[in-house]
C-alpha cells in the first residue's frame, strides 16, 4: 500500500484544505505531526481525535431500502483542519475549522439533497469527544462505540437518524500503519476503513418518513501534508458485493492525462482478510456515458469498467441516479453517489453495490479557507 | 348664474383686490400645518425610524435569546445541538467609540466562521469568510462600514468600555440596507475580549424552518432554555424600545396641534373679517337670485382652496422647520431613551397627505361659522348704503353657561386614569378648557372694556377711550383675536410653568442624589441605554488614593420587564458616615429600604418604573438574571427623573450572587474630610492612568443633567414660539383687516380735526389692548392648563411627580414679549391708517 498519496481518497482533503495549508498554516505545518511508519493503530482510540495531524475525516457512505423498495443513498462527512496550535483556553479561539457534508440520495424519487456546514469548537459547536465517542458539527453527529455506531444528520428539507453495526474489523489501509503518499518520509497517511456496517434505521424526506436497511461504508484519515501539484483529481470507489467481500480502489488522474502510479486498493474478503492492490494489480476505465451538471458544467463519466485479473473479477460499474454532484459554497464541487455493480467472479455472476467519488472534473470553487 | 361666475365674484375678485388678506390666511395655515408636518417628520427621523444599531449584520431571523448579563454561551451549543434545522447565530452586541472622532458606533461580534452557513446573511460572501478565517485568532481584527475606514489595513484606535485599543481594518462591509449608520464587526471571540464579556454571549439569533409555526417553534425552544433566559419574537427589544418612543412622539405630536388651534383661531378671525367686508357682493348675489347654499359653498370652498394652498406651503416649510426640529429630537431621544442616530427627513406620501387633511380639514372648520353667517346675510340690507358693520350680539349668559359647562367637563377628564399608556383624556381636558377660555374670552373684553373706558380715558385720553370702545364694539372680532393669542399664551405659560417646575423638581432631586464628591464613569459612554464599565481594578486603586474616604460601586444592567426595557442597577451600600441620599415617596413602615437593601432579595424601584408597571411597595418581582428568575421583594418606590424607563436597584452584593462580574459602570468616590477636591481628583485620574474613564465633581454632573434637560426642552419651546409667531402675525394681518374695514371712522376722525399721531396712538393702544387682554386671559387658562400638564399628562405618560413651582421670570419675560411683539404688530396698520386720505375715504361712502 506504500503507493497511495494521502488526501486522495477525498476530494476536500486536498483542495480545500490544502488552500489553507498555504496561508495560515503554512507556518505552522511544521508544529503538526507527520504520519510515519511503523504506526500502530489502537481501538478504540483511534477511533477519535488526532489533533497532532493537521487534516482529519470520517466518511460515512452506504446504501439503503425502505420495505417498499425505495432506494436511498447516503453520506455524512466530518473534516477538520488544523488552524493553529498555539495554546490557548479560550473556547472561541481558533485551533481546527470543522466542516462536513451531508447528502441523501433519494434514488427511489430521483432526487439528490445535500448540504454543508462550516463551524468551529466554540462553546461545543463542533468537535471530537471520545469519553461519549461523539464526533459532530452542530447538529449532525456520529457516536462511535465498539459495538455500534450511531448517526445523525438533520438537513434542511431531510433527516435520517441510523445505526451501524460492524460486520467486520477494522481494515488498516497501506503498508506499515501508513498510506504512503509519495518517496520521501512524512508524506503519507493513517488510514482505516470499516468496510461493512450493517445499517437500519429511519429517514425522512418530502413530507415522508422510511424505515430502511442496508450496508455503509466508513473511512477515518488524519495526517499532516497535501497533495501533489501535478495531480488534477481522482476517481474512487467502494463496493460490497452480494457474497460478502468488499473492494476499494482508486486512481489518481495526473494534469497530462495520465494515471499516477501511486494508485492503488484494496479487497477484503468475506471473512474479513484484507489485500492490498497495487496500480498493476486492478483496470478501472471509463466506459462512455458522461452526465454533464447543470450548476458546474463539469462532465462525469457515470459508467465505468473494472477488471481485477488477479481475483478473477470483473464488473460494470453504473448508477441508479445521474445527479449526484455535491457542489459546495466552500469547497469545490464533486460527484459522490451511489453506484450498482455487476459483472463476473471466478466465472460466476456477482452483484453488489457501492459508492463512486470523482473530483476535480468541475472547476474548483473558492474554497473558504485562506489560500 | 353659474357657479363659477359666483366663484369669481365672490371669492376671487375681492381676493385679488385685497392679497393681503389671502396671505394672512395663508401665513396661518401654511404655518400652523407646517409645524404639524415639521414634528411628523422629525418624529419620524429621530425616533420613528427608530431601528435599533444592534441589528446590523442580523439578517431575518425568527427568534432572539437573551438574558439580563449576558448569555451563558454554552447555550450556543445546547440550541445548535437541538435535532431541528435551525440556523443560530450567537452575537455580542455593544458599542465602540471612534477615538479620534468620539463617533460612537454599534460594536458587533458575530461567530464568523459559523455565519458562512447562514443563508440569510447576503453581507458574509464566501471570500469574507476566507478573509474571516485567515485573521480569526487576531484578537485586533474589524470589519467596518465605508464610513470608519479609506482601505483595508487602515488602523482604528476604539474605545471600548475603558479602555483605548488599536485595531485593523481587515475588511469593509458593503454598503448594505442592514446597517444604520456605520459599525464594527469583529470575530465573536475578539469581541468578548475587546467587551470583558467572555463566557456569555449578548443575544442569540435563531432561523426557524417557515413550515411549524411560531407557537410551536416557540414552545419548543423554551424546553430547552432555562428559566430566566427570554426567548423573544426577533426584534422585541426593537419593538420595546420603539413602543418606549412611542408615547414620547405620541405627546410631541400632540404639541404640535397647539399651533394648528392658535392657527385655526386666526383663519377664523380672518374669514370672518372678510365676509364682513363682501356684504355688498352677498348680497347682490343674492339678490341675483343665488341660493343661500351656493353662497356657504362659494365661502367653503374658498377655505378649502386656501386651506390646499395653504398645506402645500407648509410642505417645504415643514421640511424645513424639521430639519431643526430632528437635532433636537435626537438629543433627547439619545438622552432619555435609546442610542440611535436620526434617520434622514424624507417627504413621504404620507406626510403629504397630512398636510393636505390637516390643513383643509382646519381651514373649513374654521370657515364654517363664517359661511354660515354670510350665507344668512338677508339681500337688501346687504345693499342697503351707509351700512354699519355686521355684528352679532354675544349672547352673554349663554356663553357663561357653555363656558363653565365645558370647564366642569374639562375638571372631569383630568381625573380619568390614562388610556393605553396615553394621556388621552387629560388632553382632551386640557382642549375643553381652551375651548371654554375661548367662549370666555368676550365676556371678558367686555366687561373689561366696560369696567376700563373711564380709567383708559384718564390714563391716556381720547385715544384710550376710543380704543377700549371700538374693542367693545366689535367684541366678536376682537374676541377671536384675543381668544387666538390668548391660547397661544396660554399654551406657552402651561408649558412654562410645567418645564419649569420640572426643572426645579430635577435641581432638587440632584442635590439630594448626588451626595458624592466624584463621579467616575467610562468616557465611551454615549447614551441613555449604555452602560459601558470600569475595570474592578481601577476601582481598586480609586479606593487607594489619598483622600479617598469611599468608593461606591454601581452596575447597571438593560433589562426587560415585562416587555419593557427597564434598568436594573446594583448598588453598594452608602457610607455608614453619608446621609441616605434617595427619597421615596413609598416606603414599608418604619423601615430604611436602603439599609436592609444588602439583607437580602430586596429591591427599591424608581417612581416611573411603579407607575409603568403598577408596582407597589411591598410587591415581588420577578427578575430575570441570567439563567435564573429570581424574585425581590420592593421596599419603596424612590423619586427618580433620570431614567423614563424606570430603575430597580438591589444591593451589588445580591446581585453578584446571581450575575458575578466585578466590573463597576459607575462610581461614587467620597473625599476624607478635610480632603481637596482638586487635588484628589487630580490623583484619582493619575491612577486611573488614561482619559478613559471621566470623573465628574457633584456641581459638573448637576450641570451636566441641566443641560441635557434643556436640550430635551429645547423642541418644546420651539413649538411654543411658533404658536406665538402665528398668533401674533395673526393680530397684525387682522388689524389691517380692520383698519381697512374702519377707513371711513379714521377719515370721520381725521375730519373732526385728529392728527395723524393721533390715530397711530389709537391704533397702536387697540393692540396693546388686544395684548394685555389676551396674556390676561391666557394667564389664567395657562395656569389651568399647567395643572392639567403637571398633574395628569406628564403623571400619566412619563410617571414622574413634580412639585409646581411658579417660573416667575420666565413668565414675565414671556409676558413681556408677548405684549411687545402685539404693539409691533400694530406699527403696520398703523401706519397704513395714517396715510389714508381723508377725503377719498368719505368720498367711497
Amino acid at each position: 500500500m506504500r503507493n497511495r498519496p494521502p488526501g486522495t481518497r477525498r476530494s476536500l482533503s486536498a483542495w480545500i484544505f490544502a488552500c489553507l495549508l498555504l496561508a495560515a498554516a503554512v507556518a505552522s505545518a511544521q508544529e503538526y505531526q507527520q504520519a510515519l511508519p511503523g504506526y500502530q493503530f489502537q481501538f478504540p482510540r483511534d477511533d477519535f481525535n488526532h489533533e497532532n495531524y493537521q487534516t482529519e475525516w470520517w466518511y460515512y457512505t452506504g446504501n439503503l431500502r425502505a420495505p417498499d423498495g425505495h432506494r436511498f443513498g447516503f453520506e455524512l462527512t466530518f473534516f477538520r483542519q488544523g488552524v493553529s496550535r498555539a495554546p490557548g483556553s479560550d473556547p472561541w479561539y481558533v485551533h481546527d475549522v470543522w466542516m462536513a457534508h451531508l447528502a441523501l440520495s433519494d434514488i427511489g424519487a430521483g432526487r439528490f439533497h445535500h448540504q454543508e456546514r462550516l463551524n468551529r469548537a466554540g462553546p461545543g459547536l463542533a468537535g471530537v469527544d471520545a469519553a461519549t465517542g461523539t464526533i459532530w458539527n452542530g447538529n449532525w453527529q456520529a457516536t462511535i462505540t465498539p459495538r455500534q455506531e450511531d448517526l445523525r444528520g438533520i438537513g434542511r428539507n431531510f433527516a435520517f437518524s441510523l445505526k451501524l453495526l460492524p460486520a467486520k474489523p477494522p481494515v488498516i489501509q497501506g503498508q506499515n500503519g501508513v498510506s504512503q503518499k509519495a518517496a520521501g518520509l512524512g508524506h503519507a497517511s493513517h488510514y482505516y476503513s470499516r468496510t461493512r456496517l450493517l445499517t437500519s434505521g429511519s429517514i425522512e424526506v418530502a413530507g415522508r418518513s422510511y424505515q430502511v436497511e442496508g450496508t455503509s461504508w466508513m473511512d477515518h484519515e488524519f495526517f499532516t501534508g497535501s497533495m501533489a501539484p501535478n495531480e488534477s483529481g481522482w476517481d474512487w470507489l467502494s463496493v460490497q458485493f452480494d457474497d460478502g467481500a468488499e473492494l476499494m480502489l482508486y486512481r489518481m488522474r495526473r494534469k497530462d492525462g495520465s494515471i499516477d502510479p501511486y494508485s492503488s486498493g484494496s479487497y477484503v474478503d468475506a471473512q474479513g482478510r484484507s489485500r492490498f492492490l497495487s496500480a498493476r494489480d486492478f483496470v478501472m476505465t471509463p466506459a462512455g456515458d458522461t452526465w454533464t451538471s447543470p450548476a458546474t458544467k463539469a462532465a462525469y463519466p457515470l459508467r465505468w469498467h473494472v477488471s481485477v485479473p488477479l481475483l478473477h473479477l470483473a464488473f460494470e460499474v453504473t448508477t441508479p441516479l445521474r445527479a449526484q454532484e455535491m457542489t459546495g459554497r466552500f469547497g469545490p464541487s464533486y460527484w459522490e453517489g451511489a453506484i450498482d455493480i455487476a459483472g463476473t467472479h471466478d466465472g460466476s455472476p456477482t452483484h453488489g453495490v457501492g459508492y463512486l467519488e470523482m473530483t476535480g472534473y468541475a472547476e474548483p470553487g473558492r474554497a473558504v479557507v485562506p489560500r | 348664474m353659474s357657479g363659477l361666475v359666483l366663484f369669481y365674484r365672490l371669492i376671487l375678485r375681492p381676493l385679488f383686490r385685497q392679497p393681503g388678506r389671502a396671505l394672512l390666511i395663508l401665513f396661518a395655515i401654511a404655518l400652523g400645518d407646517a409645524a404639524v408636518v415639521a414634528i411628523a417628520l422629525a418624529g419620524n427621523a429621530a425616533a420613528g425610524s427608530f431601528h435599533s444599531s444592534i441589528e446590523t449584520l442580523a439578517g431575518k431571523n425568527d427568534f432572539e435569546v437573551t438574558a439580563a448579563g449576558g448569555v451563558p454561551q454554552d447555550l450556543v451549543a445546547r440550541l445548535s445541538k437541538l435535532p431541528y434545522p435551525l440556523q443560530v447565530s450567537p452575537r455580542i452586541e455593544d458599542r465602540a467609540m471612534v477615538a479620534d472622532t468620539r463617533q460612537s458606533v454599534p460594536l458587533i461580534g458575530i461567530d464568523m466562521i459559523g455565519a458562512a452557513n447562514t443563508a440569510n446573511l447576503p453581507v458574509l460572501g464566501a471570500s469574507e469568510v476566507s478573509d474571516a478565517i485567515r485573521h480569526i485568532n487576531d484578537p485586533d481584527a474589524i470589519w467596518v462600514t465605508r464610513g470608519l475606514a479609506q482601505a483595508i489595513g487602515d488602523r482604528l484606535p476604539l474605545l471600548i468600555e475603558d479602555h483605548t485599543r488599536t485595531y485593523t481594518v481587515r475588511g469593509i462591509l458593503p454598503d448594505s440596507t442592514q446597517v444604520s449608520g456605520d459599525a464594527v464587526v469583529m470575530d465573536i471571540g475578539a469581541a468578548q475580549i475587546a467587551t470583558g464579556k467572555q463566557g456569555r454571549v449578548d443575544r442569540i439569533l435563531i432561523r426557524t424552518p417557515a413550515e411549524g409555526g411560531f407557537a410551536a417553534w416557540e414552545s419548543r425552544l423554551r424546553e430547552v432554555l432555562p428559566a430566566g433566559v427570554m426567548l423573544n419574537a426577533q426584534g422585541a427589544e426593537t419593538a420595546a424600545n420603539r413602543r418606549m418612543l412611542a408615547a414620547f412622539r405620541w405627546n410631541l405630536r400632540i404639541l404640535s396641534y397647539i399651533a394648528l388651534i392658535v392657527g385655526a383661531f386666526l383663519i377664523y378671525s380672518a374669514l370672518s373679517v372678510s365676509v364682513v367686508r363682501r356684504r355688498p357682493e352677498i348680497g347682490t348675489i343674492r339678490a341675483l337670485g343665488t341660493s343661500r347654499n351656493a353662497v356657504l359653498l362659494a365661502f367653503l370652498a374658498e377655505a378649502a382652496a386656501f386651506g390646499m394652498l395653504g398645506s402645500l406651503l407648509a410642505l417645504p416649510l415643514g421640511r424645513a422647520l424639521a430639519t431643526g426640529a430632528v437635532r433636537m429630537l435626537s438629543t433627547t431621544v439619545n438622552a432619555l431613551y435609546v442610542s440611535s442616530r436620526p434617520g434622514p427627513l424624507s417627504l413621504t406620501a404620507g406626510s403629504v397627505v397630512l398636510a393636505l387633511v390637516v390643513g383643509v380639514a382646519v381651514s373649513c372648520l374654521s370657515a364654517l361659522a363664517p359661511a354660515r353667517e354670510a350665507s344668512l346675510v338677508p339681500p337688501t340690507e346687504a345693499m342697503a348704503r351707509g351700512r354699519r358693520d355686521y355684528e352679532v350680539r354675544v349672547e352673554r349668559k349663554r356663553d357663561a353657561l357653555a363656558a363653565l359647562g365645558l370647564a366642569l367637563c374639562g375638571a372631569v377628564a383630568a381625573q380619568a386614569p390614562e388610556i393605553g399608556g396615553k394621556p388621552i383624556l387629560g388632553y382632551l381636558s386640557a382642549l375643553l378648557f381652551v375651548a371654554s377660555a375661548a367662549l370666555l374670552t368676550p365676556l371678558v373684553v367686555h366687561f373689561a372694556m366696560e369696567a376700563g373706558s373711564g380709567s383708559l380715558r384718564r390714563l391716556a385720553g381720547m385715544e384710550g377711550l376710543l380704543a377700549s370702545r371700538s374693542l367693545g364694539g366689535s367684541l366678536r372680532r376682537t374676541s377671536v383675536l384675543v381668544a387666538a393669542l390668548a391660547t397661544a399664551v396660554a399654551m406657552m405659560t402651561s408649558v412654562g410653568i410645567m418645564v419649569g417646575s420640572f426643572r426645579e423638581t430635577v435641581l432638587t432631586w440632584m442635590q439630594t442624589e448626588l451626595p458624592a464628591d466624584l463621579y467616575l464613569r467610562p468616557a465611551s459612554w454615549a447614551g441613555g441605554d449604555q452602560h459601558p464599565t470600569i475595570s474592578p481594578q481601577i476601582a481598586d486603586r480609586i479606593a487607594r488614593v489619598p483622600g479617598v474616604a469611599a468608593v461606591r460601586r454601581m452596575r447597571a444592567y438593560d433589562i426587560q420587564y415585562q416587555g419593557l426595557p427597564a434598568t436594573l442597577a446594583a448598588v453598594q451600600a452608602n457610607p455608614p458616615t453619608v446621609p441616605e441620599n434617595l427619597r421615596f415617596l413609598s416606603t414599608a413602615q418604619d423601615a430604611d429600604p436602603m439599609r436592609q437593601l444588602p439583607s437580602g432579595n430586596f429591591a427599591v424601584v424608581s417612581e416611573p418604573f411603579a407607575n409603568k408597571h403598577h408596582v407597589k411597595t411591598g410587591m415581588s418581582l420577578a427578575l430575570p438574571l441570567g439563567v435564573q428568575k429570581v424574585t425581590f421583594r420592593v421596599l419603596g418606590v424612590f423619586y427618580d427623573y433620570g431614567d423614563e424607563a424606570g430603575l430597580i436597584l438591589v444591593d451589588w452584593n445580591i446581585l453578584q450572587r446571581y450575575l458575578p462580574n466585578p466590573a463597576p459602570s459607575n462610581l461614587a468616590v467620597y473625599l476624607a474630610p478635610g480632603a481637596n477636591l482638586a487635588e484628589t481628583r487630580v490623583a484619582i485620574q493619575k491612577a486611573i492612568g488614561n482619559n478613559n474613564v471621566l470623573a465628574f465633581s457633584n456641581r459638573e454632573i448637576r450641570r451636566q443633567g441641566m443641560r441635557v434637560f434643556d436640550q430635551t426642552f429645547a423642541i418644546t419651546w420651539a413649538l411654543e414660539a411658533i404658536s406665538i409667531l402665528v398668533a401674533v402675525g395673526g393680530i397684525a394681518g387682522s388689524l389691517v383687516s380692520i383698519i381697512i374695514d374702519r377707513r371711513r371712522e379714521f377719515g370721520v376722525l381725521r375730519f373732526l380735526g385728529a392728527t395723524g399721531a393721533q390715530i397711530r396712538r389709537l391704533i397702536l393702544f387697540e393692540a396693546g389692548l388686544i395684548g394685555l387682554l389676551a396674556s390676561a386671559v391666557g394667564l389664567g387658562l395657562g395656569v389651568v392648563l399647567s395643572l392639567v400638564l403637571v398633574f395628569v399628562i406628564n403623571k400619566q405618560s412619563f410617571g414622574w411627580t413634580i412639585q409646581f413651582h411658579w417660573p416667575v421670570a420666565v413668565l414675565a419675560w414671556s409676558m413681556g414679549i408677548v405684549y411687545v411683539a402685539t404693539i409691533l404688530a400694530g406699527l403696520y396698520p398703523a401706519r397704513l391708517a395714517v396715510r389714508m386720505n381723508p377725503i377719498e375715504v368719505i368720498h367711497e361712502e
